[in-house]
């Protein structure tokens, strides 16, 4: 059941937060991107879609200045990530939040000190409004009642949502997504789910999904990109992209086994290798 | 033949130098981070606590063991001349100047090192390191930073306190089982030792303490993110750290005696 709330369709054409033009990166001999494109409108849930390989993580690190582009502009928040200095691209992370795709709790921490981590380093809130702010984050996860728990002692479901919690703390601008539906039950994917669209619309966040889950994808989504070969092979929102009848597109969104992405991996013919090796 | 084996050994001298200049860079790195880690002394206590205090027990009972060999072996040497009286300066100077620091580097090595390095690599591979980054803090001052202090500012203690108790060992061996002369035990060693030789085992501590706790640290952070590489860096820390302490030693007992 989608849990869209019919965002306007213009929303693509609002300012975007976070521009891509020309994006060419490789690592080593092995290219990337080679030329992309793409806009993460202000407002919006966008999902960056693609099969493992395509670099959906790696775009994210560009976008986050963890690595940066051989050729090509990454703007956020019309700045250019590759012009920025340490301190700044600093800076600019705190306007941030980022859910990895397993939480990546600070497991000496319990799960109160890891939501008040961020506001620790970056600020010097007294301890009482410090405690009303953690406890407020954990609120809007639902889990103010388990503040005093330890990593170890949380379901999968359970990390992910005090990460949330953790990623919304400094009130940021951007949302960022890895891979959020991993390995996640009916139940806390549900959860993850609404979690990821209502904090998206009461705290007027932009959010970023990287994900190959094309059915939860489709649930949350405003708008989609689907990268292969280094490029945008198909946009819009997740119905236009479900009724997509290109080849490439309709094998990732329909899962099918073979197409373009072949279901061999390249080999010789099976009958002459049989008989070279006796 | 000869050639490739040139080409080698080249290839292994640039190995080891690139490695030699990557620990240069990183320590360069510590060092200024240095005065901004001072300023958050608390998580330097939490990781003294860590990589000192727990290693305590491990340290006191080696340290036992080690200065009741020194009381046997000694008594048995210098009774051949003699002079059995003066086991407590034996064992003082021997326990002070060599076997305090360099025991308790290796001991540390295995331990805290071992723990750290394994530490920072599971961070590592569990995306901690990278939340911290994208969180707008720098790891290697927030964790990297504590943790090598920790270890440089304990090594020195942990090898005072082995040194005490070794001393107490071989007391122990030397004047209650052997039957030496507890006050020739006592006062010679006090007319022997000097603050010079006292300064020399305290120096080789600290230094001991740079490297090990830096050894530990680059690996850890640098490990390759899976179980394999996490294991890697672990028995690379023990060993690196080992060879390191040893050669340092001599270096150091060179340039001091």
């Amino acid at each position: 059941m989608p849990i869209r709330q019919g965002r306007d369709a213009s929303a693509t054409a609002r300012d975007a937060l976070v521009r891509v033009r020309g994006l060419h990166f490789a690592i080593g001999e092995r290219s990337i991107f080679a030329g992309l494109d793409l806009d993460i409108p202000r407002g919006s849930i966008t999902a960056v879609m693609g099969p493992s390989g395509t670099g959906k993580t790696t775009l994210l690190r560009l976008v986050t200045g963890q690595l940066l582009a051989d050729r090509g502009l990454v703007e956020v928040e019309g700045r250019d990530v590759a012009s920025l200095r340490r301190t700044e691209i600093y800076r600019m992370r705190r306007r941030m939040g980022m859910l990895f795709q397993n939480g990546a709790l600070l497991t000496d921490l319990d799960v109160y000190e890891n939501v008040a981590f961020p506001l620790r380093e970056h600020t010097r809130l007294p301890e009482r409004l410090l405690r009303h702010v953690v406890l407020a984050k954990l609120q809007a996860v639902g889990l103010r009642g388990a503040y005093r728990l330890m990593p170890a002692e949380l379901s999968g479901g359970m990390a992910r949502r005090v990460a949330l919690a953790r990623a919304i703390v400094m009130d940021p601008q951007l949302l960022i997504y890895d891979e959020p539906f991993v390995g996640l039950d009916p139940i806390s994917l549900g959860v993850v789910l609404r979690l990821i669209r209502r904090l998206n619309d009461t705290l007027g966040l932009t959010s970023i999904i990287v994900s190959h889950d094309v059915h939860d994808i489709s649930a949350v989504a405003d708008f989609c990109y689907l990268l292969s070969g280094g490029q945008v092979i198909a946009a819009g929102p997740p119905s236009a992209l479900a009724a997509n009848t290109g080849d490439d597109v309709r094998q990732f969104m329909h899962g099918l086994p073979d197409g373009p992405v072949p279901f061999h991996y390249p080999a010789p013919d099976y009958l002459e290798q049989l008989r070279q090796l006796g | 033949m000869l050639t490739s084996l040139t080409r080698e050994l080249l290839q292994s001298l640039r190995t080891a130098l690139e490695a030699l200049g990557a620990y240069a860079l990183f320590g360069a790195r510590l060092v200024v981070e240095l005065p901004r880690a001072l300023l958050r002394f608390g998580l330097i206590v939490e990781q003294m606590h860590n990589a000192g205090a727990l290693s305590l027990v491990i340290i006191m009972l080696s340290g036992l063991f080690v200065g009741m060999v020194l009381g046997l072996q000694g008594f048995d040497l210098l009774e051949r001349f003699g002079s059995e009286e003066s086991l407590g300066t034996a064992a003082a100077l021997g326990l002070l100047k060599e076997l305090g620091p360099v025991i308790t580097a290796l001991l540390f090595a295995g331990r805290a090192g071992t723990a750290l390095a394994s530490e920072l690599g599971l961070m590592r591979a569990t995306d901690q390191l990278a939340a911290m980054e994208m969180m707008a803090v720098d790891p290697v001052r927030r964790v990297v930073m504590p943790r090598f202090l920790g270890g440089v500012l304990s090594m020195p203690l942990l090898a005072a306190i082995f040194s005490m108790i070794g001393i107490f060992g071989a007391q122990l061996v030397g004047v209650q089982l052997m039957g030496v002369d507890s006050g020739q035990f006592w006062s010679q060693m006090r007319s022997a030792v000097e603050f010079g030789d006292v300064m020399e085992g305290v120096v080789k501590s600290c230094v001991f303490g740079v490297a090990c706790s830096l050894i530990a640290v680059y690996e850890g952070y640098h490990s390759v993110p899976t179980a394999e590489g996490v294991g890697r860096a672990t028995t690379r820390t023990v060993v690196i750290s080992s060879v390191v302490v040893l050669l340092l030693d001599y270096m150091l007992t060179a340039v001091m005696l």
